[in-house]
């Protein structure tokens, strides 16, 4: 019993990092042009598809561009992440379309009041996977150092 | 607008505490446990209510600890156990003469934790009082980290971290893991580091005897007596610290009736924290702006669930006014609102961040699963709200204390 308790990942030391600023800026013009490609390749994006592509970037760029890691990772998983943002965007389209014949103000609440529920599945999930992978790397970086 | 002020409010703090944790720079309290100079006689306390299961996991590391013996003292407050609570305690104080065991007649026992600290604290002598609660398994030299803090005078109480034990148990564990990595690692850790208002857990900490006493102990009709004690330090011109590397383990709810319960205490206890402190807070001479304004939404903290509900039913009833032109401009703050309601995605971000900087790869995965005590704890702050407000009209002063199961599952994890 006197032992201690190792059942799990084992926890790294905290260095106190620096933002990387130069892969901040370079994810802000990443997020600049990829925002001006939705315009240009999908007509019907709208503001609130918007707001929600542009909170995801918006988070990518100031929460996961100045951590430690390679920034080609980091472009991938944000091209990946806008992928499927706009997958699911045109997924709720499609529901909306087929649910226009209906057309009444009860199911617009439904769809107004599920929208960020509908939306955080993506954006987390995305951003959480993303996280993840900068972890490992974090780790794996650190395990070489000791070693 | 108000509402969608005070979300956003919310969400600002949480993305400055998350920044904090990952950038800021600042020089952190002594806590080597090799440097420690300051060695007080210090008390630890452990209330402990039908607790067989556990009390001789905690009872072990007791012993096991690094603090000077002659300068420990160990008081189990048997709090009218009906199991073999007070036994098992008995049979470690007879080996050990620095472990005491303070039984408490059921006739007057077993009323809530509060109640058996102010108990225990008759019956302490050190200097510094520490409380574990029954079910945590600390580190061998935390109370050397701890008491180092001690060394300001302005230092009034100090606050280790708090990491699941039974995390692999189940689902549940492992989301409670989450909260506690997002709500230790980040919070606290930011707080402290920004000089806001660092909460008192009522575990893993430690206050001086002089100001406790000062403050006549706990109050035993507060359900969150830890946060209480919080604000009444502060209050009283004091700081609490938090210290990051104090490692303590606890062992965890582990299903979602027993989540339900515990978190339900707390929402209550919070709110009552809230209605009880909200003005001494605002108008103290004690506080720095500062801390009146983390101060004020940390006691508000357990209303945000019900401010999200507040802005779905708002939002609902904007989109049907939607037609009247001056409703437009009201119109445009539906989205913000949203997104600072359940699109406020910033504690879960606080969650990712908190376990990446403990390099927890792979439970970052879970995190769209927070989802599910989001909704939930929307849930249990309505149902606290209407039991608070019930009991006002009533005139019930007196909240029935929920004590939590602990079935020793966590004993499993130890090596």
């Amino acid at each position: 019993m006197g032992g201690l308790v190792a059942s799990k990942e084992d926890r790294v030391d905290h260095l106190r990092m620096r933002p990387n600023f130069f892969h901040m800026a370079v994810g802000s013009v990443l997020v600049t042009v990829i925002i001006f490609l939705h315009f240009q390749l999908i007509p019907t994006f709208d503001l609130p598809a918007l707001v929600a592509i542009g909170f995801f970037n918006l988070l990518f760029v100031f929460l996961l561009f100045p951590l430690e890691g390679p920034l080609l990772r980091k472009t991938v998983l944000l091209i990946g992440g806008n992928t499927v943002g706009v997958l699911w965007y045109l997924i709720q389209l499609s529901f909306k379309e087929a649910f226009l014949v209906l057309n009444t103000d009860a199911f617009k609440i439904i769809v107004l009041i599920a929208k960020p529920l509908i939306d955080f599945v993506w954006i987390v999930a995305v951003w959480s996977l993303s996280l993840s992978v900068l972890a490992s790397y974090r780790i794996k970086m650190e395990r070489l150092e000791k070693s | 607008m108000a509402l969608v002020a005070l979300i956003t409010a919310y969400l600002i703090r949480h993305y400055l505490f998350t920044l904090t944790a990952l950038y800021h720079k600042k020089e952190t309290p002594p806590s080597s446990s090799n440097k420690t100079v300051y060695e007080p006689k210090v008390s630890v306390m452990i209330p402990a209510h039908n607790e067989e299961q556990v009390i001789e996991r905690i009872l072990q590391r007791m012993t096991e600890l690094t603090y000077p013996k002659e300068k420990l003292e160990v008081i189990v407050i048997d709090d009218a156990s009906t199991d073999k609570t007070g036994e098992k305690a008995k049979l470690f104080a007879k080996n050990y003469s620095f472990i005491h065991v303070v039984h408490r007649d059921p006739a007057y026992g077993g009323r809530g934790k509060p109640e058996a600290l102010n108990r225990g604290l008759k019956h302490v002598s050190g200097e510094i009082i520490y409380c574990f609660d029954a079910d945590y398994y600390p580190q061998r030299d935390i109370i050397e980290k701890l008491t180092a803090c001690f060394i300001d005078p302005k230092v009034g109480a100090v606050q280790g971290r708090v990491t699941v034990l039974n995390e692999p148990h189940s689902l549940v564990t492992r989301l409670v893991a989450l909260e506690r990595t997002g709500g230790y690692r980040v919070d606290q850790f930011a707080r402290n580091e920004l000089g806001l208002i660092t909460q008192f857990g009522g575990t893993v900490g430690g206050f001086r005897r002089s100001l406790i006493e000062q403050l006549r102990g706990w109050d035993p009709d507060m359900l969150a007596e830890d946060t209480d004690l919080t604000f009444r330090i502060y209050l009283a011109g004091f700081k609490i610290k938090y210290v990051n590397d104090a490692d303590c383990y606890e062992e965890a709810v582990e299903n979602w009736r027993s989540y339900w319960r515990q978190r339900s205490r707390w929402a209550k206890g919070h709110m009552q924290c809230a209605f009880r402190h909200i003005w001494p807070v605002i108008w103290s001479k004690n506080l720095r702006l500062r801390e009146k304004v983390d101060g004020f939404l940390l006691l508000n903290i357990y209303f945000v669930p019900l401010f999200a509900v507040l802005a779905w039913i708002l939002g609902a009833a904007l989109f049907l006014l939607q037609p009247l032109g001056w409703m437009n401009l009201l119109w445009m703050a539906v989205p913000i609102s949203f997104y600072s309601s359940v699109g406020n995605f910033a504690p879960f971000f606080e969650v990712g961040i908190g376990a990446y900087l403990d390099g927890r790869n792979r439970i970052c995965w879970l995190i769209p699963l927070l989802l599910l005590t989001f909704m939930l704890n929307i849930l249990i702050c309505t149902k606290a709200l209407i039991d608070l407000c019930f009991s006002k009209i009533t005139g019930k002063k007196r909240h029935k204390w929920t004590k939590t199961v602990h079935n020793g599952n966590g004993s499993h994890y130890i090596k």
